[in-house]
């Protein structure tokens, strides 16, 4: 179970699954799969698709069905969390890596899956998306970093039944593009989402960052998500359901 | 405009408030607003009927069942359905019936718990001990979670040492 380690979308992908038949080529896949999303959306590379967008070079409604789709998806979740998520950089750019890694993530699973490879964790700069079980039988267990000691780790969580992703978001990362539709909530530095798929996880850790705790609320109202979140004074708060995995281990 | 403030504070605090209901009446058996907004903060069992709501309360997320009329200053008043809300529980829907500026009765229209049992919706967070919290991390993990780091960052993250280890 050597880890795979590559560079995708200006982070690090780390992909555990077991040795055997097969396991180089779903690795491959798994690249290519981060590859091709990095090549649509990445506003780092001039020559991206989302580039040529963001420049006016291309009309959104003459670019790709992925890209609008995406575009799409982003809208939607926009709408969802009161605009707390949103795809439009403050100055109107359209940025989708709000969830371009979340469906990279996916797309990656989905690959996975197709090579038979039902036992994975696959952890993209800090964002996890697991399936099945370690090969002892043990449930993948994430540990989350401490936002105040880079260098230790804050709790951990075993990831269980339907629950299979698990999102950080924070205010003090760089690289990490928070924004909102409406003025940014300053209460907490890191927001944890343990959700079923990655994509919903990835996004409400992000908008809880940017929304606050009245965000929060919703969320956890409208979702079945179990969070934790971090202050700025250190002081933290937990669903039940994340307690519950806390305490059982 | 207040009218419209007092609905859209019902329908949001019904989305986050213990709704119980029977499967069959389906009807809410405890509602109360938390926005403290004007009206009646309790379900009556007085079904108002007033047919005459004015321009702007029929603006609120509501599909009146009474005709618009342009009567004056009288208070508002008419049978108002929310939009369907989508929660975690299932569906939640409500219609409020308002005489004279107040809510005289709230219904739930659409529910789709799949049992018909009461859901006290309480997956709110609370706040946590550090020790709490600090104790789960004792047992071995299979990868490191945080806030999204970069390539460079990698290096000297928990995840890069995991990644060296080798699980």
């Amino acid at each position: 179970m050597t880890p795979h380690v590559f560079e995708a979308m200006g982070t690090v992908v780390s992909l555990t699954l077991p040795e055997g038949k097969g396991a180089a080529d779903a690795v491959e896949a798994v690249i290519q799969c981060f590859a091709d999303f990095d090549e649509r959306f990445s506003l780092y590379r001039p020559d991206s698709e989302l580039s040529l967008v963001a420049r006016g070079e291309l009309a959104l409604t003459a670019s790709s069905e992925e890209l609008r789709s995406s575009y799409a998806a982003s809208l939607r979740w926009r709408d969802e969390t009161g605009g707390a998520f949103t795809p439009h950089r403050p100055d109107g750019t359209v940025d989708l890596n709000g969830t371009v890694k979340a469906l990279a993530m996916q797309a990656a699973a989905d690959e996975l899956f197709r090579g038979g490879f039902l036992d994975w964790c696959l952890n993209v700069g800090g964002d996890v998306l697991s399936a099945g079980y370690q090969p002892d039988g043990a449930a993948w267990r994430v540990g989350v970093v401490d936002p105040a000691d880079r260098s230790a780790l804050l709790f951990a969580i075993s990831l269980t039944g339907s629950r299979h992703a698990v999102a950080t978001s924070g205010s003090a990362e760089r690289g990490d593009h928070i924004w909102s539709a409406s003025a940014l909530d300053r209460t907490y530095v890191q927001a944890t989402v343990v959700a079923d798929d990655i994509e919903t996880a990835d996004v409400l850790a992000t908008a809880i960052i940017a929304g606050g705790p009245s965000t929060l609320a919703t969320i956890v109202g409208r979702w079945s998500v179990d969070v934790l979140t971090v202050a700025r004074d250190g002081a933290m708060t937990a669903t039940p359901g994340l307690s519950a995995a806390l305490a059982t281990g | 405009m207040r009218t419209r403030a007092t609905l859209s504070g019902i329908f949001a605090s019904v989305a986050i408030l213990i709704v119980g209901w029977q499967a069959g009446s389906a009807a809410i058996t405890a509602v109360h607003s938390s926005s403290g907004t004007a009206g009646s903060n309790s379900a009556a069992t007085a079904r108002a009927t007033s047919p005459a709501p004015t321009p702007s309360v029929s603006a609120a997320p509501a599909a009146p069942t009474a005709p618009a009329a342009p009567a004056a200053p009288a208070a508002p008043g008419g049978t108002f359905t929310g939009n369907s809300v989508s929660t975690q529980y299932g569906s939640v829907q409500v219609q409020v019936v308002v005489a004279n500026g107040k809510i005289t009765d709230v219904k739930a229209l659409h529910l789709t718990d799949d049992g018909g049992r009461s859901v006290q919706i309480s997956n709110s967070a609370a706040p946590i001990l550090r020790s709490e919290v600090l104790s789960s991390q004792s047992a071995r993990v299979s990868t490191v979670g945080g806030a999204t780091y970069t390539s460079d960052a990698y290096l000297s993250s928990l995840q890069s040492a995991l990644d060296q280890a080798g699980i």
